[in-house]
Formats: structure tokens, sequence, C-alpha cells
């Protein structure tokens, strides 16, 4: 081939092309997902030319660790043993040992719980739900893969009160709609609900595109199947017949005709293929307090196996960055559940790589976790100098609110309350109420939805007025069994007592400035440990408790 | 006479369109010879559908109105001109010719429905069709002549005491007294042939009268008021009352508390809610009405026996049902029929044996009395995610002949039996 | 009780640009440019001088009709059912549901020919509470918060953004937690556990002991929801100073005929109080107006008791000597379709609506712009959110093109590009 400028161009860009190439590490597809993780997280670093914070030191890492995976922080032995301990793999024993605990499922249950139904749900009849509740920590026990557990929250087998997973479909009752628009969000990262009212003014989503999902789900029925004391047990039946009338936005005006439309997937040139229904079909009615029946073809199945699929392009990826962004801070797209055609990931390549790998581990969730917690990446110090709350880069570990849960039960720990007054049968309500101790209604309405829609942290002046003037004096108890009996009964030096002060309340060591400090406060306690319980109270409220740090 | 509601034909679909406005009222008149229906502009027009109509091909007159517009079309003779905004109700006397029309000009005329006319117009009726055959052949304006030949007249006698919008407006069966209800919570029980009030009282203030029903005889007057809220948190309560209408006439003081001017016979919504000890716009009230009264009741009928009234819950609501009320307790009796977003209109068969109401599902549904079951729905849901309205309904004494007024510009008559 | 806001958090931004950190000053260091409230600290101690603008937003959550309001074309397809009444403006009417407004008009702006880009409800929220559209990358301010921060006061008692009763959650932004709003309910009273429980000696005692513990945080973490943190609690204890404002229980007895005995007539009292107060920036809300359905009574009900409190409003700022200070903001996210639907609804529209303005900085008696016959385009001197933000913000005595940092961005407060409606400043 002759050498000419044009020639000459092309091999310019092929020896750029093949530089950067080079320049971005391979990805070896069996490697170690924690090992991608940090050598793409590494090479952004690189590539941005920021310096990244410390590793976490053994307190940090501690107290992030138990709220991740356990939704609580350690208790004061828990903590003790694994500051003391002088192993090298301790972090990785602990994750795993985390991993194992009672405790994980039910944190996981409170994260997805607040994600598929939140605080404030379309329907009052969901508000109460046990049962889906239970559902879902029994999955997380039993370690359900991520797919398996999409499809039985949509296939919503049994009733709300025994079984559980129909609570999710339920709480849009009949309204196919709504109910696709939490599905498409929560499920695949695509935001549709524009395009209910009128085509989608930047991305590619039009009404037929809605409606088209929509009518997968318009054969549902609610039935109820029977009741438990007060409450009613539903099913989300799923008939026969049914269409979805549709018609354009501009259209509805009085006299015209909606079409019925047929199930589409979403980016599909065709719908879905049903067989015809007899002509003179007549649809039985779902008997009353009987499990409804199964149709003869079902729509949802359809949709189910479509969105679980290995090879649909949203699916895996929405996944895996919701579950990043869960222990990370934010997704490679942010927010998690709007993954615009348009929006470029900040880890391309490393999202791929982790959508690849869940898939291939078979949706394993744990697995999944287990990997992200094990990167050097999400041990990185929440220190230094970076002011985002959750790192675009990831160059410091996210710092991230305690969730109302999460705070309740934190403080009952720190402060020793259950083993003081719950266990000894002292608060009544402790047996039945998870959230027992002080009023959860307000826990809920101050702690319960501090962070907006993306994810920013939004506590306001609320939350203060509560903390300062509510009811935190209740859980600060002197009753024996708790932290103050501890602390009083002990014959240890001051030093001793505000190490132990310390650990229970935030996982760590005093520094020297800090032990200086607590010894002068506590010296001048008048009344009998008046001043300790200030103390407790302002480490139950500061920045360091309130966050994960 | 047994009502054979199960057998229906649907022998006229007259056009009614209008820009942007569309058929509130009907009435069937001289034993259901002649039709009235009234729409948004306050036009009033009236077809002559005696005898049987010409024979039609099945086919619905336009291809977008579905299957179900297949009764023959026929345009209007006579024009009645004076209200200056919607009509929201038509009645017909039992005289065959009068005709009792409200709205929201504040004004309730009546009109010799058979005196001679006094001047003529060309008038409109199929401006969409128009409209659709201008797109079709690309022309920018849909043409405006001609249209159709019609006779015009004017009232025989406007009653203005409303100074609000009437939405209320119904007639004891004798046809001897009329009640209606305006915006500004004002009732008026009027003597016909004196065209004078007998009773007058006001209800909550700030409340609009959505609904009211005379019994056979004019004496116990059911009111239903409603108001739409003024703030998320700000609801003001309904009520749904019974009225002795001697009573309201004699005047004189009312109990303290009682949010009418008039003394109360029964207070249904009260009866239907006795846990609740605040009605007043608390949450919990709302909370205990919302579910029995959904958007306001906006229709309502006594049975011709007066034993039950019948009350239709309006405004876009899930299942816009009808409850029957025990007239003699003023308690739920039970409740029955429904529309998916709501109810229009209700009227008891002259028999009393069925419950008719129209609803915002394009249907008019026919329903037993006695055990709540179905009879017939007539019409089909038509539209998309939300369907078009059959706002109002009439029925002949006879029982033979219902008029619908159809939201798509649309008065469809059907004949039973 | 000392705020976290001491002097060596302003800067003049000269130093700042010649990159000295904040080390150098004594405060934590690091990076100065992420720093959300620059502010140049001679410039900003002159506007403190002379009294600042205040303002408050009427906020009509789910977007108005202007067919049922201030741009009525009665007769038209596009109609509807409402009449027109005549206003103190000769030859400007009204819709007759606002009987009270029309009686006002001599004091307003009508602006009739809004248009603007985002139709649905969150985008137009956030367009109208911020002039941006939502943004992944960069969390706008609303005007609120703008207006605590230019027209503010460091360290006064009350909050100086305050929300009653309303809508929109993009808050203080970028502008930074210490100009978050104060967002009260529906009933106008302050949260529970608004009143300190124990003795002033041993709350400030321990508060100390929390600093301590927060300091010694914040030297190690930079992460800005610490100092969100800090920065509430400083302002929930400030407010055990000024709790009273809050009590409007008496005044009402009074007021209930001038403002009209509705909840947001109440609401509407207590904005007066607070700007009465000294409080910057005061939101009202109300809501109902998304009618897709049934817009006529939906709008009959919401209408008049808006109408009553608004006059209200105007009459009793004006009685009190405040309305030359204080603009009045009237507005949705967004207009009504003019076409009405077969759900006798209305549907969003932005391409031709109405908002008002009143009092301070704006022309009393001026009806702008104009839409066609039906209310379909708008016919002349269209107002962009833009447009329309640069005109408030000069109203109010802010410099619109006035810039705060995201990041290292540098953020108009009104859009690039956006220009003032010169004709409708006083």
């Amino acid at each position: 081939m002759r050498f000419d400028r044009g020639n000459t161009s092309f091999v310019l860009v092929a020896a750029l092309l093949l530089q950067w190439a080079v320049a971005l590490p391979a990805i070896a597809a069996d490697s170690p997902l924690r090992q991608i993780i940090d050598e793409q997280v590494r090479a952004a670093w690189q590539k941005q030319k920021i310096q990244p914070a410390t590793p976490s030191e053994d307190g940090e890492f501690l107290r992030r660790i138990y709220l991740d995976l356990t939704g609580v922080i350690p208790t004061y032995e828990q903590a003790r043993a694994f500051l003391d301990d002088a192993s090298a793999d301790k972090r990785s024993k602990l994750i795993d040992q985390l991993l194992g605990d009672p405790l994980y499922a039910r944190h996981q249950a409170d994260v997805w719980d607040q994600i598929l139904v939140g605080r404030n749900p379309p329907e009052d009849r969901v508000r109460k739900r046990e049962g889906f509740q239970r559902f879902l920590r029994e999955q997380f026990e039993k370690n359900t893969p991520y797919d398996k557990l999409v499809g039985q929250l949509l296939r919503a087998e049994g009733n709300t009160v025994d079984d559980g997973a129909p609570v999710y479909l339920v709480q849009f009752e009949r309204k196919a709609e709504d109910a696709i628009e939490s599905v498409t969000q929560t499920f695949l990262g695509v935001q549709l609900q524009c395009a209910r009212c009128h085509d989608h003014p930047y991305e590619p989503w039009t009404q037929v595109d809605f409606y088209g999902m929509a009518a997968f789900l318009t054969r549902l029925e609610l039935v109820t199947v029977g009741k438990d004391g007060q409450q009613s047990k539903l099913a989300m039946g799923e008939k026969n017949s049914g269409e979805l009338n549709f018609t354009p936005a501009k259209q509805q005006l009085p006299g015209k005709k909606g079409m019925p439309i047929a199930p589409k997937f979403l980016a599909a040139t065709q719908p879905v293929g049903e067989p015809e229904l007899p002509k003179d079909f007549k649809e039985a009615k779902f008997p009353e307090n009987q499990p409804p029946v199964k149709p003869q073809f079902s729509r949802r199945e359809k949709l189910i196996e479509w969105i679980v699929a290995r090879d649909n392009p949203y699916f895996a990826r929405a996944a895996v960055n919701r579950i990043w962004a869960q222990f990370m801070g934010r997704g490679f797209i942010h927010p998690v559940d709007d993954m615009k055609k348009s929006d470029k990931p900040s880890h391309p390549a490393l999202l791929d790589a982790m959508a690849m790998q869940f898939a291939a581990h078979d949706f394993d969730m744990k697995w999944l976790i287990r990997e992200i917690v094990s990167s050097q990446a999400y041990q990185l110090s929440g220190t230094g100098s970076v002011k985002d709350a959750a790192p675009l880069w990831y160059e410091r570990a996210r710092v991230r609110p305690l969730s109302a849960e999460e705070m309740l039960e934190s403080w009952r720990i720190a402060t020793g309350y259950d083993d003081a007054i719950a266990k000894t049968g002292k608060d009544k309500d402790a047996a039945k109420n998870r959230f027992h101790g002080v009023g959860w209604d307000y826990v809920v309405r101050f702690f319960g939805s501090s962070v907006t829609g993306e994810g920013d942290f939004q506590g306001g002046l609320q939350e203060h007025l509560y903390l300062n003037n509510g009811e935190l004096g209740r859980l600060i108890t002197s009753e024996k069994g708790g932290l103050i009996d501890a602390i009083a009964q002990s014959q240890d030096t001051m030093e001793a007592k505000i190490d132990r002060l310390f650990v229970s309340l935030l996982s760590r060591l005093p520094r020297e400035e800090e032990r200086t400090k607590f010894a002068e406060y506590l010296a001048g306690d008048e009344k009998k440990n008046e001043r300790l319980k200030e103390a407790i109270w302002a480490m139950m409220t500061c920045s360091e408790f309130r966050f994960n740090h | 006479m047994a009502a054979t509601f199960d057998k229906s034909t649907l022998a006229w679909s007259l056009t009614f369109e209008g820009d942007g406005v569309w058929p509130t009222a009907v009435a069937l008149l001289d034993e259901g010879k002649k039709v009235a229906a009234a729409d948004r502009t306050g036009a009033i027009y009236l077809w002559d559908i005696s005898g049987d109509p010409p024979v039609t091909d099945g086919k619905a007159a336009s291809k977008d109105r579905d299957a179900a517009a297949t009764g023959a079309d026929r345009s209007p003779y006579r024009r009645l001109d004076g209200h200056t905004n919607a009509v929201t109700r038509l009645l017909a006397l039992p005289d065959g010719r009068t005709l009792v029309s409200a709205g929201l000009d504040r004004t309730i005329r009546l009109w010799d429905t058979q005196a001679t006319a006094t001047g003529s117009d060309h008038a409109i009726l199929d401006v969409e069709r128009r409209k659709r055959e201008a797109k079709k052949s690309g022309k920018k304006d849909a043409p405006i002549a001609p249209g159709i030949k019609v006779e015009t007249l004017g009232p025989a006698a406007t009653l203005e005491e409303h100074r609000e919008w009437i939405n209320a407006l119904a007639m004891s069966r004798d046809g001897k007294r009329i009640i209606s209800g305006d915006d500004a919570a004002n009732v008026i029980v009027w003597d016909v042939a004196a065209k004078k009030p007998i009773a007058k009282w006001t209800g909550r203030t700030g409340g609009w009268i959505t609904s009211a029903a005379l019994d056979a005889e004019g004496k116990l007057a059911f009111v239903g008021e409603f108001c739409s809220s003024r703030g998320d948190f700000d609801r003001p309560p309904p009520d749904l009352r019974l009225f002795d209408v001697a009573a309201a006439a004699a005047g004189g003081s009312v109990p303290e508390g009682t949010t009418a001017s008039a003394p109360v016979k029964f207070d249904i919504l009260a009866l239907e809610t006795p846990q609740v000890k605040r009605r007043d716009n608390s949450y919990e009230y709302f909370s205990a009405w919302s579910k029995f009264v959904a958007r306001g009741i906006v229709a309502a009928d006594f049975s011709p026996q007066g034993d039950l009234l019948a009350l239709a819950q309006g405004g876009e609501t899930g299942t816009g049902k009808i409850h029957l009320i025990d007239t003699t307790t003023g308690k739920l009796s039970k409740t029955i029929g429904g529309h998916q977003y709501g109810a229009t209109d209700v009227v008891f068969s002259s028999d009393g044996e069925h419950i008719i109401s129209s609803g915002r599902d394009t249907t008019v549904r026919i329903v037993a009395v006695k055990d709540g079951k179905e009879a017939a729905a007539l019409g089909k849901p038509r539209g998309g995610q939300f369907k078009d309205w059959t706002t109002a309904i009439a029925l002949s004494r006879d029982q033979r002949t219902l008029a619908a007024a159809d939201m798509a510009g649309l008065v469809q008559v059907w004949k039973f039996g | 009780m000392q705020g976290f806001c001491s002097p060596r958090e302003h800067m003049s931004r000269r130093l700042l640009l010649k990159g000295l950190t904040f080390a150098g000053v004594g405060a934590a260091a690091g990076p100065v440019m992420n720093w959300g409230n620059l502010v140049d600290a001679p410039a900003f101690a002159a506007q403190a001088k002379k009294k600042s603008k205040q303002c408050i937003l009427l906020w009509m959550n789910g977007g108005a009709s202007q067919f049922e309001t201030f741009d009525m074309k009665v007769g038209r397809p596009t109609g509807g059912p409402n009449r027109e009444i005549k206003t103190n403006l000769p030859g400007y009417h009204v819709c007759e549901l606002l009987p009270k407004m029309a009686q006002q008009m001599d004091k307003v702006t009508v602006i009739r020919s809004m248009h603007t880009s985002e139709i649905d409800h969150p985008g137009g929220i956030h367009l109208m509470h911020t002039g941006y559209s939502k943004s992944a990358t960069v969390r706008f301010p609303e005007i609120g918060a703008i207006v605590a921060k230019y027209n503010g006061s460091e360290d006064a008692n009350l909050p100086q953004f305050i929300k009653i009763s309303s809508n929109g959650d993009s808050g203080s932004g970028f502008l930074g937690p210490r100009y978050a709003p104060f967002s009260m309910g529906h009933d106008g009273n302050l949260p529970t556990f608004a009143a300190r429980s124990i003795d002033v000696k041993v709350d400030d005692r321990r508060q100390e002991l929390r600093d301590f513990l927060e300091e010694n945080y914040a030297k190690r973490h930079a992460a800005e929801t610490s100092r969100q943190h800090r920065e509430a609690n400083a302002a929930a204890l400030r407010l055990q100073q000024a709790r009273d404002v809050f009590k409007v229980d008496d005044e009402w007895k009074k007021n209930k005929e001038l403002y009209g005995d509705s909840l947001f007539g109440k609401q509407c009292m207590l904005a007066r109080r607070l700007i009465e107060s000294g409080v910057p920036f005061v939101e009202v809300g109300q809501s109902g107006y998304d009618t897709h359905a049934d817009n006529f009574t939906g709008h009959k009900g919401l209408l008049p008791p808006m109408d009553h409190a608004w006059a209200g409003l105007l009459t009793d700022l004006q009685q009190r000597g405040l309305l030359d200070n204080t603009l009045v903001i009237w507005m949705g996210e967004i207009g009504r379709t003019p076409s009405i639907n077969n759900r006798d609804g209305r549907d969003h529209y932005v391409k031709a609506w109405t908002t008002v303005l009143a009092g301070a900085g704006v022309k009393r008696g001026l009806i702008y712009g104009e839409t066609d016959a039906d209310g379909i385009d708008v016919k002349s001197n269209p107002v962009t959110e833009g447009d329309y933000f640069a005109t408030i913000y000069s109203a109010l005595g802010i410099n619109y093109a006035d810039e705060n940092y995201a990041g290292v961005r540098p953020i108009p407060l009104a859009p690039f590009k956006s220009k003032v409606v010169k004709e409708i400043l006083a």
C-alpha cells in the first residue's frame, strides 16, 4: 500500500488507539471481581489525576462493615474482639462472619423493603406488611439468587399475609400503569413515567413503549382469599382476557376510540405473540376466598422471562449498579434507577465486567457483596479532604446517614438498653415490637426520609429538635446490665472507662485529646452519673454516630 | 308493567356535537315521542323520535365512534334559546309538553315546547364531523355552512332566585313541585303552577348543592351537599340530608349546631358515620366520609313508592356506586351497581324494581333493586385510559324508552321490550 | 450559643484565586474550590447595611389553570364555563372565582406570556423553584435558599428560608446546608420537641462536649453531610429563642375575615408574621391544582379561598407598610391545556401560561404579555424561566448573574443568557 497523507492519518489514529488500549488494563474475564474493581478504580484515579484517601483504620472499618452488612453497630464485646485481634486476615474473616449472621438477612430485608415499598406506599393496606418483610428475610437467609427473587416478587404466589411476596404488586392494586413504572425503574433502571402521558422529550421512550409494557400486567386482578383477624389476605391473580386501551395523549378528547395495545417489550419492534381466545370465550370470575386459578396463557410470565433473561441489556447492569451503590454510595450511573441511554457510566468497563460476572455467578447476591466489600476501594478511609458525601471516583469511602432502623437499633446496642431493660421484661413493648424503647413513629418521621431521591442527605431542623429535646433519655438507662452500670460498677481507671465508652458508642478507641476532655468532663459529676449520661447523649447525637463513620 | 330491560335496541344515535362542549342533560317528552337535550353552551334542542326509526345498516355513522353508536340519526326541529351557560338538568313535566331547565347561568326556565316558534336559525350540530372531513381533505378550516335549519323559541318563564351555579334540579313525580339547589348552598322548593317558592333554606356555608330530589308528592326532600377541597389538608365536609318540606316552609328556629337553616329530618351521613365526633374538616371525618360520598353525590332519586332513596357517587372515583337509603330511618339499606370512574345520573324505573344509572364508563347500567344483580348494560366503554362519559339519562313513564346524553356528542335512545 | 459559621469561613475571593488554602487562616485544610458559599466579604457587608428585600412565594402546586384565573377566553371552545368579572384595572377582566383579587389588580403585575420548558411535575417543580432543569451532576438551589443567602442575616434566630406546606425538594443545593429550608407542615405548628426540656446550664455544657466531638470529627472528615448535621443543630438551638412567632391562634381570631377562614388563609397570615419578624423568604403552598379531571369543580374549590387569602395578604402587607419591601410571587410549576379532555379536565401546558408578581421592585397594575384568542400560543412578549428568575432576582435587589460554585463550576443565579424583563421592574 502506498504511503500517502490519507494512510498516514489512518496509521496515526490506529497507533493512538493501540496506545490507549494498552494503557487500560486488559480485563481477564475470570479475574476475581474484587481485583477487577481495584484495577479499574485505580485506573480511573490515574486518568483523573486524583489522589485517593488512605486505607481505613480498624475502628473505621469495623463500624462501617457492621452497619453495611448487618444494619447495627457492633456490641462492646464484638468491637473489642475485632480491635484486639492481631491476625492479618481478620477483616475477611469478619466479612464472612457477618454475611452468615441472621442480622445480614434482616438488614437486607430492611433495605429492599424500602426499595420495593418505601415509607409512603401508594396503598394504605400495605403499610402493615409483616408477611412481606418475613418473606424478604427468608430469601436473604437462603441467599436466593437475585433473578429468582425478582421472579418471586412479580409472580406473587400465595397471599400477602402467609407468603408475603404479593405485597409488592398489591401496592399498585389493579393499576398496571403504576406497577410497570415501578418494575422498570426498580429492576431495569429505566424510568418510563414521562412516557405515560406523552412521548419522552429526551429519551427514546414513547407512549407506545409505556403502554406496551403496562399491557403485560393489565390482566392482574386483586383477589381476597381470606382474613387474618382484621387484615385481609390478598392475592394477585391473572385473568385470561382483558385489554389495555390506549389513546395517544393529544387525542384524549371526547369521542376518541381507544385501541387495545398488545404487550410489547421495550425496544422490541413487534409485540409478543399470544394465543387467540376462542370467539365465545367467557372469563370466569375468581371465586371469593380461594386462591386464584392461573390463566392458560400468562402475559406476566412472559414479562418475568424477559426481565431476568441473561441477555436482557438492562437487568444485570441495573442490579449491579444498585448493589454497588448500596455499598459505595453512588452507582456508576447515578441515580441508580435512572440509567438513561444518554448517561455515560463513570467506570464503563467495570460496570460491564461486574454485570457479566454477576450473571455468570447466577446472580448470587452474597457473592457480589462479598467481592465489593473485600475490595480496597470499599475499604478506603472516610477521612480526608474530599467534600462529596459519595465521591464520583470513589477516591474516599462514602459517608452515609444511618437509616431510622439502624439508628434505633444502634442506640439500643450502644447504651445496652436491651440487656438492661428489654431482656428483663421491664419494657412490655419489647417482646412484640422490634422498634421498642422510644416512640418509633417519631424516629421514622424524623430519620426515616433523610435522604432525597438522588441520595443526598437532607437531615433538617426537625431531626435536631428530636435529638435535643426528644426521647433519647429513655434509652440512656442506669439499670443493671446497661452501659452506665457497666462503667459505674467497674473498678477500672478513668482511662479504661472512657475507652469502654468510646468502643461501645463509636466502635473505636478514643484519641488522647478525647481522653483528656472526657476525663475532665466526667470528673465534674455531681449527681450520680449525670455527666456520664450527658456524655453518652453527646456521643449518640454527634455526626460520627449519625453517619457510618 | 313488567320491565323487560334485557331486551333493548338502540333506536337512535342523534348527532349533537359541539366545539369544545358536549351534551349535559336530557329529557323525554310526550311519552317518549320527543327528546330534549342540552349542552354546555346552554342550547336546548328538540328531536322528534315518534314512530319507528328509519332502518339503518347497523354500522356506526362515524368510524371514530365505536360500534355502539348504530342508531338512526335525525336533525332536531327546534331549539330553545335563553340560557347563556351550560344547562345542567332537564325535566319534563307530566303534561308532556313543559320542559324545565336549570344551569350555570343561575336561572331556571320553563318552556312550552309545543308553543308556536317565534323565529328560526341555522345551527351546526356536527362540528366534529366537519372538522374530521376537512382534515381528511387537507383543508384548514371546517365548513360552517350550510347548517341545519331549526325553529327557535324562548322560555315561557325565567326564575332568577338563585345567585350561583345550579347543579341540582328535580321534580316530584306528580309534577307539582320542583326542587333546585345552587353552589351557594341555597335550596328552593317551588310550586310549579304558581312558579313561586314554597320553601327556601340554606345548607352548610361554603357548600355546593350537587344533587336534590323530591318524593312523589314533594313532601320529603333530599339535599346532597359537597364542595371540592380547598387544599390537601383542608377538605370541607359534605352533607346528605332529608328535610320535611312543610317544616322547612314553616320557618322557625333550628337546633343549635345544625349546619342548615331548616330542621333536618335525617342526617344520612351522620347516621352512616356514628363513630365520628367532629363533623368538620378534620382528617378523621374525611377518612370516614370519603368512602361513602366519593367526590360528591351527583344524582339522587326517590323510588316511586317513596320507601327508598338512590344516591349516586360521582366525581372521578374508583367505582361510582349507588347507595339505597331507607327513607323511614335515613339509614343505608344497601349499595349496588357501580361505574368505573364514577356515576353521573340515577333514576328509578317507574315500577321501582330497577335502578338505572349512567356513568363515566360510557355505559348505562340497569340493576335490580332486590338482589343488586345487573339486568342490562347499555353501551360499551369507549376511549383509552379514561372513558367517555354518559352524562345524563331520562326514562319515559312507560319504561319503554331511555335517552342518554353521550359526551362524544350524541343522544342515544334505547327502546325496551 | 455559637454557630459554626465563624469569620474564618468567609474569605475574600481574591485570596482564593491565589490558591491559598484554609490552613493559612486556621480552618480545616482542603481544596478551596469545593466550598459552595464563596462570598466577596466587603461587598457582602455593604449589602447588609441597607434593608434587604423580602419575598413570599405563593406556590400553586399542580399547576393552576390560566383559563380559570387571569387569562380568560370566555365563549371560545377552550373557554370553559367560568365567566369573567371586571377588575379595578379598566379593560382587564379576571375569572369570577377571584372577586377579591379583582380589586387588587392595581397592586400587581400579571405575566400572561410564560413560556417554559418542563411539562411534568417533578421537572416543572424543580424548574420553577430553581430556574434550571434538573441535572444529574449539579444540585441547584431553590429561590428560597438564594434569597436566604443574599438577603438574609447570618445570625438570626429564625430560619431564613421557611416553607409552609409546600413542594419542591431541591433545597439549598450547592449553596450548602446553612440555607436549607425549614419545612413546616400544613398546620403551621413547629414540629414536636421544639421546646427544650432540660435545664439550660445542663444543655449548654453537654452541647459544648458535643461541639468538641464535632470539631475533632470535622478535622478528619470533610464530607458535607456532617457540616449539614452541625449547622442544623446550631439552627435548632437558635430556634429556641424565636419559637413564639409561630403561635398564631390569637392573632388568627382577629384576622380570619381579612384572610378568609381557610387553612391557606391562616398560613398566609403566618407568612406575614414571619416577614414582619425579618425572615427574608417564606413559601406557602396550596395543593390540588393538577386537575386532569373535573377541572372546573376542582378550581372552584381551590380558587375562592386562595383568592381571599392572597388579597388579604396584599392588603395586610400594604397596611403594615411591608409591601414595598416584599415581593409576593404567585405561580405554580405549569399551566393547563386550552383543550378540555374527556375527564372534563385540563392537562399540562407550558407553551403559554400565567404568573403574577406584586410588591417590591415590580410595577403595579401591569398586564404583561398576551396569548392568542384560544390561549394556545403566546402572541407577544414571551417570558422564559430564565428571564423570569432574572427579573425576580433583580426586583429583590440580587444580582442575577452572580456566580456560586458547584464543585469547580461557577453557576450563575439565573441561567446564562437570561435577560431581565425591564418593563416589569418598577
